[in-house]
């Protein structure tokens, strides 16, 4: 995966791990820039997601790439071949809609099967492949139902099935998750990386889920008004969030200025001392406690300390709760450390 | 359950409102007498013969059954593709033009059926059956272009964009996804433009002629010159007519689905 800052160069070369590439994309819709320069590859045999607020762009990104929306300028390449303007039915790439779009009037195989029959697979075959995908996605005893007959769980599993079936170039899910139950949601990322481990398919997947993006990627792009914001492996942004956006929708919570440069914590790494400042540690605030709230697994100390300026920083704490040590009350002075590795200094 | 003797009273009156009517021309047209009266004298089906055998209500009837055919055809294959242009389309002046395909429902049909008469019948010289065509088309487009859009509405437009991404091609993404999900609105739209096509007697009063007059205008007249069980028993038989083809249609494909469109 390299998602080229807006700024740089495009990437002219097609590799063959490049299963698409975007290039110098733009897409306005009216006055609205939805899509703002975005150059991108996607590579070959692995699920990248985009990751945004919504109206940052990644689902007109997910649709520019399926063909059900043209850019208004700049190249999309589907293994190494311009697509741009390519119909979405020329394209052979597997849509899963945020909706599922299951054809209601069909049974779950005639839906599976739909792809199949278009691509004019003969009966026998097309019987056994809709079997095996059904089987895939663990759906196999429901082949003779209607979509409406089946929880959400099991609509979206056939919606992938039909994705799946037709042996797509490139695996499109659009925030496949966002309708089903928390429970069901997190089976359904270890589900959909092993049918992804299985198939070997490379996978393009739209969420606004942090978690989900972390636990599916193995490269995560995450866009903010058109543009790519930061992108490189869970691994590689999580803990080095190049901006305050990244940082901010990754769950860091407390940015302090220091010498003119911007530093970030994650509430989990503060720590609360009330002594003196620890040896080596790089950030040390007196602070006061404004609120503490128990959450089960920890507490949350929510402070303030002196900025820059004249106005207060808030500071948020996560202590587990079943530390032993400080236990900070409202209106205590305290001292807030981090240790030196947890500080991660932000480009603006 | 709590009783609500102020609904149930109400639902009483709504049911002996509509009902009760029907009720006198049913039975009248029973009678064993010669007049249109309730109760009726005796029992006898001599009417529902005469009803049949008059050569100017058969005639009628199969003027009429033609017109209502024709025009709830002719309405929803320009009705239909209307509805898909406006639910789908992107095309400026959207509201000026569903208004336009909507304005029969409030235009008097007096003023479409004068103007049809003036411009059509005396101006071009054209027969009476053209005319109540047109004005029969014009009166059933509302019907044809919301009851189809309703249910259009309720079709997923993600639906064709997955057929699409699937392979197919946008007319046969039409044609499998969304023309059978079409379906139900298309068929209630029909059966009420049929109805309403049958039942019209404003428009086919001001296009009739010696050649083409439609049943209920035939009925009309017959009522004004003797007011005989006759009229009764034709307007059981048409009754008995309706009940079949909402059996039919309950059979086939369910009220419930085929309303469901306007719900």
């Amino acid at each position: 995966m390299t998602a080229a800052s807006p700024t740089a160069a495009p990437s002219t070369a097609s590799t063959t791990a490049a299963a698409a590439e975007f290039i110098d994309i733009r897409q306005t819709f009216g006055d609205f820039t939805a899509v703002d320069g975005l150059n991108l590859t996607v590579e070959q045999g692995k699920i990248t997601t985009l990751l945004g607020p919504s109206g940052c762009g990644k689902t007109t990104t997910l649709r520019m790439l399926a063909g059900y929306t043209t850019p208004t300028s700049g190249t999309i390449r589907i293994a190494g071949e311009d697509a741009t303007r390519l119909p979405p039915e020329k394209r052979n790439l597997g849509m899963v809609f945020q909706s599922y779009a299951l054809f209601p009037h069909m049974t779950v195989a005639d839906n599976v099967g739909f792809g199949l029959k278009l691509r004019r697979v003969p009966v026998e075959e097309r019987r056994k492949r809709v079997a095996d995908t059904l089987d895939l996605v663990g759906l196999g005893h429901l082949a003779g139902q209607r979509p409406k007959k089946l929880s959400g769980g099991q609509q979206q599993r056939v919606a992938l099935a039909r994705a799946i079936a037709i042996r797509p170039s490139l695996l499109l899910l659009d925030e496949p998750l966002s309708n089903l139950d928390a429970r069901l949601r997190v089976q359904m990322r270890a589900e959909i990386r092993r049918i992804q481990a299985e198939t070997g398919l490379t996978v393009v997947l739209v969420t606004h889920d942090q978690d989900e993006a972390l636990e599916m990627s193995d490269a995560m792009v995450l866009m903010r008004a058109g543009r790519v914001m930061q992108s490189g492996s869970p691994a590689e942004v999580f803990p080095r969030p190049a901006n305050r956006f990244v940082a901010e929708f990754l769950g860091y919570e407390n940015f302090v200025e220091r010498d003119g440069r911007l530093l970030t914590v994650r509430p989990e790494h503060l720590e609360i001392s009330t002594g003196p400042a620890t040896e080596g540690a790089r950030l040390a605030l007196p602070a006061t406690v404004t609120r503490v709230a128990y959450r089960g697994v920890d507490r949350h100390i929510a402070l303030t300390t002196q900025g820059t300026g004249d106005e207060p920083v808030p500071l948020i704490a996560a202590l587990r709760a079943d530390e032993t040590g400080p236990d900070p009350r409202p209106g205590d002075q305290v001292t807030v450390v981090a240790r030196p590795d947890r500080v991660v200094e932000l480009a603006g | 359950m709590k009783a609500r003797p102020i609904a149930a009273a109400l639902a009483v009156l709504g049911y002996v409102v509509m009902l009760v009517p029907i009720l006198f021309v049913v039975g009248g047209a029973f009678t064993a007498g010669s007049t249109l009266k309730f109760p009726p004298e005796g029992f006898s089906v001599r009417w529902f013969g005469e009803a049949v055998a008059n050569e100017s209500f058969s005639q009628a009837l199969t003027s009429s059954l033609l017109l209502a055919v024709v025009s709830t055809a002719l309405a929803l294959a320009v009705g239909v593709p209307v509805a898909l242009a406006l639910h789908r389309g992107h095309i400026p002046g959207r509201s000026l033009l569903e208004g336009l395909f909507l304005s029969p429902l409030v235009i008097p049909e007096l003023v479409i059926g004068l103007a049809l008469y003036q411009q059509l019948m005396i101006g071009l010289k054209q027969t009476s059956f053209l005319a109540l065509l047109v004005g029969h088309t014009v009166l059933l487009m509302p019907y044809a272009v919301r009851v189809t859009g309703a249910s259009l509405a309720l079709a997923d437009q993600s639906l064709e964009e997955a057929a699409r991404g699937l392979g197919s091609s946008p007319w046969h993404a039409f044609r499998t996804v969304t023309l059978p999900l079409l379906r139900p609105g298309v068929m209630s739209a029909g059966l009420l433009g049929f109805i309403t096509s049958f039942n019209n007697v404003p428009l086919s009063l001001l296009l009739q002629s010696r050649d083409f007059g439609t049943l209920p205008v035939t009925m009309l007249d017959y009522i004004q010159q003797s007011y005989d069980p006759v009229i009764a028993a034709m307007s059981t038989l048409i009754l008995a007519g309706t009940v079949v083809i909402a059996v039919i249609a309950e059979r086939t494909v369910g009220f419930t689905k085929i309303f469901g469109g306007i719900n």
